[in-house]
This record gives structure tokens, C-alpha cells and sequence, in this order.
């Protein structure tokens, strides 16, 4: 790191601030030294970044690594424990996002922060509505936010309802709303995740026209190979520590891979340790809900991983919620261990010995202001009361101390409330309460999103003991390569359907992408 | 800071404030620091915290009850009604007990099944409950009940009376009250209920986090239905004390009860989002309430500066706890 090109032009600029002149080459905004910390964990450790103006710079990490709280930081969201940031050759301390924005700083959110009710024009000046003797002028409101949308060469009318518009739509009322700010500085976040190709191409445009009038675009995707098409300087964050930044024409994806995750690629997965043997643990037949979802079916052996694969919406997580009893199927059986069991709700479905992990952790998954061991026992309060109903404190505070040594649940105590805990500790403490109801079938939906590195390996090590143990395990997950690493099979979905069943040895992540996009032939020859 | 020891501090806040009232009052009044008065105090608080603990079952798990105060008057008109037909006093006040379960009952079935928001289906029962109330009495209060019915109300336990040398009866100790010691009892059977069954561990689940808590695999449909079934029998028990007492039926009793309750609630750390709250807060809630308009009643203060300063009261107290729970 001590041949880092970054590290010079902060310190200059640094030194030009101190003196009092313009900060070096064009400098537009820079962070030095800059910490964050949440209970439980450092999400920055001393990060530095910079932009200029007139540049695309894309900010690379995995998961975990402290992308978003980058750009949280940079937005005002969040103030940083240490470190400044500087902004236009001045030190500042944003006190709020709105102050930045008011400065020429703007975020395009990855969850999209638009008002479902309001129409276009009204989400992309809300808050500074022009006005006319104190009302809102509509016929200027009108104009303005056409313009915007005709910048973008959007299709859209102004007075069209937000909550009825696509994703995609709504991601561009999101980009159209932040170019009326006119801002200096725009920060976007995984932008093209829910766009079309054409849709992506048309962005990408006016990036390029954005960048050629002097805008200084901070641009995060997971989808290196967009980068190419128009990233000037890369930087790479890993585990909330600044990596390096380099010109993008002097590295290369691979090399960018290579330091975020900062080990070889093969050691991301533990080896897998079981063997799935041939008894059927969990067979789904003819499942399906109206026209979306299936029918479909598929069996799941003892000790196998299963891995379910697909685009967003192609149905996994449905079918999950179907066999849990979250929701209610149309047909379908479901035989557990040989015999048909009928699970009208979740219920029934833990009482049978099936779990379902959901993909989202603080909505579904966690009693957040409960305490750990509250949350741990919660789906096995039968084993921690007597037959009155009546709770042992003693059995309950050993199971959370059990799970808490044997998941290596970084907490303080057991006491401690789950919200104040990291996001990998948050899912342990999920792991740890269906572990508890000692199931036959587990569905570990997205079980390592937005988790860090680390966190993540000891999941993966976690479903491998459960698969080695004889549990069915049913893994969700829409980064390929994870699915890749830990499965035995893998079902690519489609459209509600179950496309083909491969076995992950026999098969390439092309040809799962080629059978979740909908093709029914197999790949002619694998690579 | 740990979160146990937060708990203790805001429970010694809240515990605090109620001693800085009653040093004040008793600065004011020379009649207020007595046995007599605390007795006064706890009597006329009792129909707050019977209220009190069914509205903080109902808002941990995120709901509101806002029909507890006509529910109380309907269900002391049927124990009253009942009582006029020749039933005995015992089966005619379980009668009105099970008239507030009834009610609470049709919330639970409304908010569960039906899935009204809470804050409507428990307006449209304020409503059918009171007017039920007034139709059945035709408006009219109910009197000449006899001594049984009164004796729930006022009657005491270990009071002591001793005949004096001139032949007339002279009280030495009032004894405890019944509704009193029916308070005691309740608050901690529903206490020990919230902290240490699995029922109450799971009414603070749905009021954390409801989907998680069904997708956990407990029934939330019927523990949602127990807390108001609960909130409204504990309503029907607050009607057939007060009638007690009042030895009438008043179709038009309770009236703004279900705010005074949700009030002690509040003052006492329960938060109205879910998921928080303790029967020994709302207890703490309802005497501060109960002892601000007893020690201002006897330092004459008018009845409408009374609303003010509870009313300002509970604003304080909330944004107290709020600036607690910023971080």
C-alpha cells in the first residue's frame, strides 16, 4: 500500500486546505482517516476516498465490505466517529443528508426512497415544490419535471402515480429526481440492478453526458462487467478497510475480484463434508398457486444441499413459503420422511420438523427488540416451559448459552438485545433458533445477504455441518457462485417453474444462467 | 450502557417523579401523607390500573383498546340488571364480567380474523357498547341494589372497629379495600403471566415483530384474540366494581376511561409502536395520575387545570422516554 497512487493527491490536498488554495487536480470530494462504528461492529476502519470532478468512480467490495456506509457517510446520512471529510477544498461535517443535498451532494438509493402515492413530478420536487404565492405552481412543476424525464429520454408523464410504475420506471424517477438537484456530486447505488439492457445502455448515456459537464459520479454495482463501459478509477473497500484505488484502464476485473475478497477465490467454501445419501427426506409434488407458481416438484435427500437458483421472482422463495405453510397453496402435496403431511401454517410445518430462514432478516426473521436468548428460544418455547406454560429461566438462559458457544454468537451477553447485533451475529442468532427445534428440513433463504466476509464462511461451514448431521438443507440464493460452492444439486428456476435439476459437479454457472433465463436446452458443451 | 440497568433507571425515573409528587403534596396538604388518604388514592386508582393492565397486554402486542370505558359501563349494567332479576350477586357480577369478554371477544375476532386495524374495531365497539348501555336502562341510572352489591365495592379487609364507651362503633383502621387488594392480585398474576409464560413471551413477540413471531411458528391470530379478550373481561371487572361502589348502574359510567388507561400505559414506559412495556410501569402510571388529581383536588385546584397538567404530564413523560431511547 505504500506505492499507493490514491494515498498522494488526499495529502495534497489535505496541505492545500491548510494553506488556504483550491485542493489539488480538480479534487471535488475526499474522505481521510474515516471510522464508523455500530454496536458490535467497525463497518470503516480508517477509510480514504476521493473524486474529482468530470469522473466515474466506481467503489468495488463484497457485502459487508462498507460500501453503503461509505456513501452513507459521504451523504450526511451518517457522521463519522473520526476522520473529515472534505468537500470543494473545505473540511465539513455534514449535520444531514438534506444539508449535503442542499450542497450539490445527491444518492440515488438502492431501496428506493420514492412516495408510492404522489405522481412523478411531485416525488422528483418533493419538498421543493416551486411555489406561486405560497401554492404549489403545478403548470411549473409540470415543466420541470418533464424536462428531467425528457433528459433521460424517459416515456413517462409526470402526473403517472409512482406506486403503479415498474421497478425499473421507479429506479429512473429516482435518477431523474436526483439530476434536478443539479447536483456536483452524485452517488448511485447499484442503479442498474432492476433495468433493462436498453434501459441500462440509456443511463449509462447520461452518466457519460454527466461526467463531460464536470459531475463527479461515486458508482457502486455488483455487475463488474458494466464497470468497463464507463468507470475512469476504481476503489476497493474490503471488511470496512480501504484496499487501494487505481485507474480502471491500468487493472483488470479479475485483479479487482482478487483484492476484494483478499484471498484466493477457492478458499471462500469450506469443503463439504457430508454425502447426501439416497433416503428421501422431503418430497414436493404438483405444487402450485394460481398461474405464478408452478406446478412443480422436487425431492430433497438426507444430508444434501439443495441449492434453488433463478432471477428475482422466478419463484424460489414462494415455494419455500408454500412447503413452510406461510402461504396458501392451491395444490400440491408435500410428503416428509415418506408420509403426506398437511401444513396449513407455519405451525404445523415446525411441528414436523421444517424450518424456513427467511431472506429478510429484520423483517421476518427477528423479534429485534428482543433479547438473543428471547429470540433463540422463541420457536421452542415448549422445551424451555413446563406443561402450566410457565418459562425455566435457567433452561432457557442454558440454551442460549449453548447456542451462543456453539454458533460463536458474538454478543455480550444473552441479555442483549438482537437489534443492537451485527448482521452476521443477527442471522446466527436466526441459525440458532430453528437449530434449537432440531429440524429434519432447512430452507436458508439468501442466508448470507448483507453479511460480512467472514460471517459468511462460518455460515457456510454451518450448513455443511447440518447437511453432515442428515438434515435436508434447501439453500436460496442469487449469487451463483455461493449456490456453486455449497450445493449438490442445484434447480434453476424460471417463471414460477422448476426449469431443470443439475448436478452441481456436472455443471457451470453459465449453464445455470442459461437454464434460469428460460432455455430448455442444455448447454452443448461445458467449458 | 447495558440494557437491564437502562430498564432499572427508567423505572426509577418514572418511580422517582411519583415520590417528588407525593413530598409536594404532602408540603401542601397536611392531610395527604395519612393512611386514610393513601387508601383514598389507591381506591380511586383502582379502575385506571384494572384498565391499565388489560390496555398494556393489548398495546405490547401493538394495538390500541378504545373500548374499555363504554365496555365497563355496559358490563355493570348487565351485572346490575342481572342482580334485579334475582340473581344472586356472585353469578350476576361473573355475568358482567363475562359480558366484558364477550365484547373483548368481538375486537379480537374483528382485529384477528376480520383484520380491521385495532383503532377502528375497538371505535365501532365503544360505540355499539355504550349504546347498548344506554338502550337497555333507557338512559337511567339503576338504584335500590341492597347491601351484597355493595359489598365488593366497599367493602375492606382487616378493618378494624371498636365500640367506643358511648356505645357507637369507632373505626381504628379502614381496613384494605377489596378493589384494592383485587388490583394487587391482578397486577401481579398478569405480571407473572407476561414475564414468565410463554403466552406472555409471545404477546411480546407479535408486538415486535408479527411476522416473524407467525413465521416462528407462534399463533398470532390467538394471541392477539387473548389480549382483548383479556382487556375487555378486565373492563367488565372495573364496571362491576364501580357499580359496586357507586351502588347504581350508570349507563353513562366510564366515559374517556379507556384514555386514562392508555395514559397510565404510557407513563409508565409502554410504547404504543409494540413490543415494549410492564404491568409495575403502568402501575407506577396510574398512581402518578391517581395522586396528581388527588393532591390537586385537596390543594383546591379546579378540575380543568387538573386536564392540563396531566395533560402536560404525559407529554412529558413520553418525550422523556424518547430522548432515552435516542441514540
Amino acid at each position: 500500500m505504500s506505492a499507493d497512487p490514491f494515498m498522494r493527491p488526499v495529502a495534497d490536498g489535505l496541505a492545500g486546505a491548510r494553506a488556504g488554495s483550491p485542493a489539488a487536480e480538480g479534487e471535488l470530494l475526499s474522505l481521510r482517516d474515516v471510522t464508523m462504528v455500530f454496536p458490535g461492529v467497525v463497518a470503516l476502519d480508517g477509510v480514504g476516498f476521493s473524486l474529482r470532478r468530470g469522473e466515474v468512480h466506481a467503489v468495488c467490495g463484497e457485502n459487508g465490505a462498507g460500501k453503503s456506509t461509505l456513501m452513507k457517510v459521504l451523504s450526511g446520512q451518517y457522521q463519522p466517529v473520526s476522520g473529515t471529510v472534505t468537500y470543494k477544498g473545505r473540511q465539513r461535517r455534514f449535520a444531514s443528508s438534506l444539508e449535503a443535498q442542499r450542497e450539490g451532494i445527491a444518492m440515488i438509493h438502492q431501496e428506493l426512497n420514492l412516495v408510492p402515492h404522489l405522481s412523478v413530478a411531485e416525488n422528483i420536487y418533493l419538498a421543493r415544490e416551486p411555489r406561486r404565492w405560497g401554492f404549489v405552481d403545478g403548470a411549473r412543476l409540470a415543466r420541470d419535471s418533464q424536462r428531467c424525464l425528457d433528459r433521460l429520454g424517459l416515456a413517462l408523464r409526470p402526473d403517472a402515480i409512482v406506486g403503479q410504475l415498474s421497478v425499473a420506471q421507479q429506479q429512473m424517477v429516482e435518477i431523474a429526481k436526483a439530476l434536478s438537484l443539479d447536483a456536483e456530486v452524485l452517488i448511485m447505488d447499484e442503479p442498474t440492478s432492476s433495468l433493462t439492457g436498453t434501459e441500462t445502455a440509456r443511463l449509462f448515456d447520461v452518466i457519460r453526458d454527466l461526467r463531460n459537464a464536470g459531475v463527479g459520479i461515486i458508482y457502486i454495482s455488483h455487475r463488474l462487467d458494466e464497470l468497463a463501459q464507463i468507470v475512469d478509477r476504481v476503489t476497493v473497500l474490503r471488511d470496512g478497510r480501504y484496499i487501494c484505488t487505481e485507474r480502471f484502464a491500468d487493472t483488470s476485473i479479475d485483479e479487482i475480484v482478487s483484492r476484494m475478497v483478499g484471498r484466493p477465490l477457492q478458499d471462500k467454501f469450506p469443503p463439504r463434508s457430508s454425502v447426501p445419501c439416497g433416503e428421501i427426506v422431503l418430497s414436493v409434488d404438483g405444487l402450485a398457486r394460481g398461474t405464478r407458481l408452478g406446478p412443480l416438484s422436487f425431492e430433497l435427500r438426507r444430508g444434501e444441499i439443495l441449492g434453488f437458483a433463478g432471477l428475482m421472482g422466478a419463484g424460489r422463495t414462494e415455494v419455500a413459503r408454500a412447503v413452510f405453510g406461510a402461504d396458501p397453496v392451491d395444490a400440491g402435496t408435500v410428503r416428509l420422511g415418506g408420509d403426506v403431511i398437511a401444513i396449513r401454517s407455519p405451525v404445523d410445518a415446525i411441528a414436523q420438523g421444517i424450518a424456513y430462514l427467511s431472506e429478510d432478516r429484520k423483517g421476518l426473521g427477528l423479534a429485534v427488540n428482543m433479547s438473543v436468548a428471547q429470540n433463540i428460544t422463541l420457536a421452542s418455547m415448549g422445551a424451555v416451559s413446563n406443561r402450566l406454560g410457565f418459562i425455566r429461566p435457567a433452561a432457557e438462559q442454558a440454551a442460549a448459552q449453548r447456542f451462543i458457544a456453539e454458533l460463536d454468537i458474538r454478543t455480550p451477553s444473552a441479555r442483549q438485545l438482537a437489534r443492537l447485533l451485527s448482521g452476521g451475529n443477527q442471522q446466527k442468532v436466526v441459525i440458532a433458533k430453528w437449530l434449537f427445534r432440531e429440524p429434519r428440513v432447512i430452507f436458508f433463504d439468501e442466508p448470507t445477504r448483507g453479511i460480512d466476509v467472514g460471517a459468511k464462511f462460518a455460515i457456510y461451514q454451518l450448513m455443511d455441518a447440518l447437511a453432515a448431521r442428515g438434515i435436508g438443507v434447501v439453500m436460496i440464493s442469487s449469487e451463483l457462485p455461493e449456490i456453486m460452492g455449497m450445493t449438490d444439486r442445484i434447480a434453476v428456476f424460471h417463471k414460477g417453474r422448476i426449469n431443470a435439476v443439475l448436478e452441481t459437479r456436472a455443471t457451470s454457472q453459465e449453464e445455470v444462467m442459461h437454464f434460469a433465463s428460460g432455455s430448455r436446452q442444455a448447454l452443448a458443451a461445458h467449458p | 450502557m447495558n440494557q437491564h440497568r437502562k430498564d432499572l433507571v427508567q423505572k426509577f425515573a418514572a418511580l422517582g417523579s411519583l415520590l417528588v409528587l407525593m413530598i409536594v403534596f404532602s408540603f401542601s396538604s397536611d392531610a395527604f401523607f395519612s393512611v386514610g388518604n393513601g387508601m383514598t388514592v389507591a381506591l380511586q386508582v383502582t379502575s385506571i390500573a384494572y384498565l391499565g393492565i388489560g390496555a398494556t397486554c393489548v398495546i405490547i402486542t401493538g394495538g390500541i383498546d378504545l373500548s374499555v370505558g363504554s365496555i365497563l359501563a355496559l358490563s355493570g349494567v348487565v351485572a346490575v340488571l342481572a342482580v334485579k332479576a334475582a340473581v344472586p350477586v356472585p353469578l350476576a357480577m361473573s355475568c358482567g364480567l363475562m359480558t366484558g369478554a364477550a365484547c373483548g371477544l368481538v375486537n379480537g375476532i374483528c382485529i384477528a380474523r376480520l383484520r380491521l386495524p385495532p383503532f377502528i374495531a375497538t371505535l365501532g365497539m365503544m360505540l355499539v357498547a355504550r349504546g347498548l348501555a344506554l338502550q337497555i336502562t333507557d338512559a337511567k341510572a339503576i338504584g335500590g341494589l341492597g347491601d351484597s352489591f355493595a359489598e365488593l365495592g366497599n367493602g375492606a379487609l382487616w378493618r378494624v372497629v371498636k365500640v367506643g364507651a358511648d356505645g357507637f362503633p369507632d373505626v381504628v383502621f379502614r381496613g384494605v379495600p377489596y378493589p384494592v387488594l383485587v388490583m394487587i392480585v391482578l397486577a401481579i398474576a398478569v405480571s407473572i403471566m407476561l414475564n414468565r409464560t410463554t403466552l406472555g413471551r409471545h404477546i411480546y413477540a407479535v408486538g415486535s415483530n408479527a411476522e416473524a413471531a407467525r413465521l416462528s411458528g407462534v399463533n398470532v391470530a390467538r394471541v392477539t384474540m387473548f389480549v382483548y379478550v383479556l382487556s375487555g373481561a378486565l373492563a367488565g371487572l372495573t364496571g362491576c366494581v364501580l357499580m359496586s361502589r357507586l351502588v347504581t348502574a350508570q349507563p353513562s359510567e366510564g366515559v374517556m376511561y379507556e384514555l386514562d388507561a392508555i395514559a397510565a400505559a404510557v407513563i409508565g414506559g409502554t410504547s404504543l409502536a409494540g413490543g415494549t412495556g410492564s404491568i409495575s410501569g403502568t402501575g407506577i402510571g396510574a398512581f402518578v395520575i391517581g395522586i396528581l388529581r388527588n393532591g390537586l383536588n385537596m390543594a383546591g385546584v379546579s378540575s380543568f387545570i387538573q386536564q392540563i397538567i396531566i395533560g402536560l404530564v404525559i407529554l412529558l413523560t413520553v418525550w422523556v422516554d424518547r430522548l432515552r431511547n435516542r441514540r
